[in-house]
């Protein structure tokens, strides 16, 4: 209270970008003000949301959020949406500060994100005025600030010295409006080892273009050198996995001759133009007279080219994730859908009328209804779908999971499941669709959510193989720093990217990826795509497991979607143009044909590809994956737009309500369990209807819009 | 920051939606965010403490609480100082699975069978009005686990959160003390105490 903190910088109109349903959402960005502040404890970066800041005016507090005793920081009362910005705040000791990335300013505002010794990464902050420039150079006079040789973006901070400070800082002028230009630091740092000589020495400052290669030697010869601040030895923390994980041990000498892996050298990687989403006249294009698909090929390759517009997203992602057959017509997908809402009913039924005295002696589902219970509570509780107390939506998320376990009870329910539903749900606004899609989209992931984990090893040490090849010097930093397992991409494999990526995005990223293009398990392609962005980050803080793990987990919403797509696809064509590709990569990425594949190998292979994929699979594309040029149709053909209208209407709403249920059980049975809302169709489908059902418990459309309104 | 404090590694276990998470980011940042995720995977933050005049540097490991994913929990318990067991006291069962994973945990983090380990106990959302588990329960089972000190904390109130954390380095620190001073001592009472319950089963 004494001290009175002083103000070195200031500016607003910073901000942080939330994970919500689109960007042009309001809630989308929170705006906020971002400090320099010299307190007691030494000089502080501090970004507060602009609500917070009003009401905490009063105080002349500035530490509130971190320093407050327990009662005092109670935020119970406050109200919740400023809660909800506040948790956002960000404050940390500049002398914590390890290195930040700052993105080039002539791509529309700048941004920067602080990234911490501990591996801490904040997210990004927003310059939507300007001023990054302002708050950098100002953070010049007190840190000792170089940029990276290999990746422009990223700015390296060096231990604090006061010696290296009085050096002139000015000189180097990083952030002056010459800021293209390398700025290369040539001081030798006397602590320091002969290694560390070495490595200062002119190679890694002058000679750019060899990085690759001193940057591997630099590898070999640091790799003890991470941690500067803990005191306790890695290796404690660093044992893990390698031998603890059954299953996850990997070799590094896996591949025969680790040297010469480490020499791969990958085809030139071609530049990777991605395309316009799918749109309704393109789409209408594609249905024949019979509202049959006629070139389901052209159409996927559309799809993943430049995903769906969001407004088509409920019709084509029944046929990404298996609702519908791709050659179906009209008239048998009307059929298909009678039959699945039936189906869905039936199963819903099944636990709908356990009681409560039968669920006494009937642990194992009591158990799963708790864990649905817990985690629908905790799922994407930001996004408007399913923001609020009570709000209806979290019943149907509910319902939907716990129908699962009756559709595949051997499975049951397994963290992470509401996170692959959620989006589904958001998309289909429908429960019976969105129950048919989701467990499409679970046949695809399943094995990630077995009881012996198999799957999830399999696919992270896949990765290791693929990384061998693909960058075998940031493969071998990883091995050296006991992270060989990949344990740090658990998150991204399980849930499929789910939290790494906006919600809007996520909704992108999958549809592309059901496309089963450009080959098998693109997602550990687009892994490797997201690591090599990192890289540098990873490599020139000297991150050892514990930064890794941390930083990985802490870039979670600030991965650039389609440049990630760009570079994954790019990486892809390089592996498929290698002339020396181990059988063991061609395999994994589906490029072997049928006939070559070991009967016990393709099995493995092809639990990853989806069992909703095309009949023509992947594997067969061996001959001719095209996806050098976008087949991006011309105008879209406009022949047969007309006949498929109505074609995804048909057969929907409150028709399909009525006679499901009564199939399944009496009306009354029906109503006594709750099943008059929200079941067959959602808001949107509601001018369908007409061949009405012919039994029981109808449900009234007005239930069904309150769900979905 | 000093850069001269001792890494302590502490390992949060307990049930699914007791409030792991919710307890490291209150003790850590200060903040409670009633909308968090539920946790996939494992996560870890670091907080610096001043216990008893002496500097460390708390990493508290967070891991996700399902069985499923058990094999990709464990490794990450080698090496820990402190254990916190944590369940709600509004959910039975996860108070009666504490003896399964204090199990787990000694076995995954290779303690020598009988030493004496630093289990701090902690039942959260004492907020929460429908409690079923009373604090005489838990204290009772901590009695007949090698006197364990009990917390009843709230993450959404800040009740006790940081009082458990500090304790957890004072309960540590006392350990070590008594180890080095080797049970030849008036205390070696309290460590026959320690070594005999470890097996000892649930609370009824």
């Amino acid at each position: 209270m004494a001290f009175q903190n002083q103000v070195l910088f200031a500016k607003d109109s910073v901000y942080v970008h939330i994970n919500v349903q689109d960007t042009k959402d309001k809630d989308a960005h929170i705006a906020g003000r971002v400090f320099l502040l010299n307190k007691p404890e030494g000089y502080f970066i501090e970004w507060k949301a602009e609500d917070v800041l009003n009401l905490e005016t009063t105080s002349e507090e500035w530490d509130v959020i971190n320093y407050k005793n327990d009662r005092e920081g109670d935020s119970v009362s406050m109200n919740a949406k400023m809660d909800a910005r506040r948790k956002y705040n960000i404050s940390f000791d500049i002398l914590d500060l390890k290195s930040f990335k700052r993105s080039a300013p002539n791509h529309g505002w700048a941004y920067i994100i602080f990234i911490l010794k501990d591996g801490t990464t904040f997210p990004a902050l927003h310059f939507h005025n300007g001023g990054s420039k302002a708050l950098l150079k100002e953070l010049e006079n007190f840190i000792y600030i170089r940029r990276s040789p290999n990746d422009p973006r990223l700015f390296l901070v060096k231990d604090h010295d006061p010696e290296q400070l009085s050096q002139s800082i000015n000189e180097l002028s990083l952030f002056t409006d010459s800021s293209g230009a390398y700025v290369q630091n040539f001081v030798n740092d006397s602590k320091h080892g002969l290694s560390k000589k070495f490595i200062k020495s002119p190679y890694t400052t002058t000679l750019g273009g060899f990085s690759k290669v001193t940057n591997f030697l630099r590898d070999v010869l640091m790799t003890p050198e991470n941690s500067q601040n803990l005191v306790r030895p890695q290796s404690e923390v660093a044992e893990l996995l390698q031998d603890d994980i059954p299953g996850m041990e990997i070799s590094q000498l896996d591949e025969p001759g680790f040297e010469m892996i480490t020499k791969t050298k990958l085809p030139p990687r071609p530049t990777v133009k991605r395309g316009d989403p799918l749109a309704s006249p393109q789409w209408n294009s594609f249905f024949d007279a019979e509202g049959r698909i006629s070139k389901v090929d052209e159409l996927k390759d559309i799809i993943f080219r430049g995903g769906v517009d969001p407004a088509l997203r409920s019709e084509v992602w029944k046929f990404l994730l298996g609702f519908y057959d791709w050659d179906s017509c009209s008239k048998k997908r009307t059929d298909q859908r009678k039959r699945k809402v039936d189906e869905y009913f039936r199963m819903k039924l099944q636990w709908k009328t356990i009681s409560a005295e039968q669920e006494k002696r009937f642990t194992l589902l009591k158990e799963r209804r708790g864990l649905i219970d817990k985690d629908v509570m905790r799922t994407d509780r930001t996004h408007k779908f399913f923001a609020g107390d009570k709000n209806p939506n979290l019943q149907v998320l509910y319902d939907i999971l716990m129908t699962y376990c009756m559709y595949n009870f051997d499975l049951g329910y397994v963290q992470g499941m509401s996170d692959i539903l959620s989006p589904i749900l958001v998309v289909m606004e429908n429960e019976v669709d969105a129950f048919w899609c989701f467990a499409g989209a679970m046949e695809r992931v399943c094995h990630n959510f077995e009881m012996d984990q198999n799957g999830m090893k399999v696919q992270l040490s896949q990765i290791h193989k693929l990384m061998q090849i693909q960058d075998p010097e940031l493969c071998a930093y990883l091995e050296a720093h006991d992270s060989g397992n990949f344990y740090f991409c658990f998150r991204w494999i399980l849930i499929v990217f789910k939290r790494e990526f906006h919600f809007h995005e996520i909704q992108r990223l999958w549809e592309v990826i059901w496309t089963d293009r450009p080959c098998s398990n693109f997602h550990l392609i687009i892994s490797l795509a997201i690591l090599e962005s990192e890289k540098s980050t990873l490599l020139e803080n000297k991150f050892g497991f514990t930064e890794i793990l941390k930083h990985i987990n802490d870039i979670s919403l600030s991965i650039p979607l389609e440049e990630t797509l760009r570079k994954a696809e790019g990486i892809f064509l390089q592996l498929r143009d290698y002339k020396k590709l181990p059988i063991s990569l061609k395999e994994i990425l589906g490029l072997l044909p049928p006939a070559h594949v070991p009967a016990s190998q393709s099995m493995e292979n092809s639990m990853f590809m989806g069992s909703t994929s095309n009949s023509s699979s992947s594997l067969q594309q061996e001959a001719g994956v095209k996806v050098d040029t976008p087949t991006l149709m011309a105008g879209g053909a406009g022949s047969g737009a007309s006949s498929v209208k109505g074609v995804t209407r048909s057969g929907s709403g409150s028709d399909l309500t009525k006679g499901t249920v009564g199939a399944a059980c009496s009306a009354n049975v029906a109503r006594s369990i709750g099943m008059s809302a929200r079941y067959g169709g959602g808001a949107r489908q509601s001018n369908g209807g007409g061949a009405g059902g012919n039994a029981g418990a109808t449900c009234g459309m007005d239930d069904v819009h309150k769900v979905f309104t | 920051m000093s850069g001269r404090s001792k890494l302590l590694k502490v390992v949060l276990l307990g049930d699914g939606g007791v409030g792991k998470s919710s307890l490291m980011n209150r003790f850590v940042s200060n903040k409670f965010d009633a909308q968090s995720y539920h946790t996939i995977g494992v996560e870890f933050l670091n907080k610096e403490v001043t216990v008893n005049g002496e500097n460390f540097t708390m990493q508290i490991w967070d891991t996700a609480g399902q069985e499923r994913f058990k094999s990709l929990r464990t490794p990450f318990y080698r090496g820990a100082d402190i254990c916190m067991l944590t369940f709600a006291v509004n959910d039975r069962k996860s108070f009666e699975n504490l003896p399964m994973w204090k199990r787990e945990f000694l076995y995954y983090a290779d303690i020598q069978d009988g030493a004496p380990f630093p289990f701090i106990i902690v039942g959260n959302k004492c907020d929460m009005p429908n409690r079923e588990i009373s604090e005489e329960m838990a204290q009772s089972w901590c009695s007949r686990n090698a006197n364990a000190p009990y917390f009843e904390t709230s993450a959404k109130d800040a009740t006790n959160v940081q009082l458990a954390f500090i304790s957890a380095v004072s309960r540590m620190r006392e350990m070590e003390d008594q180890l080095e001073v080797k049970p030849v001592q008036t205390n070696s009472v309290d460590l026959s105490k320690k070594q005999k319950p470890l097996n000892s089963g649930c609370c009824s």
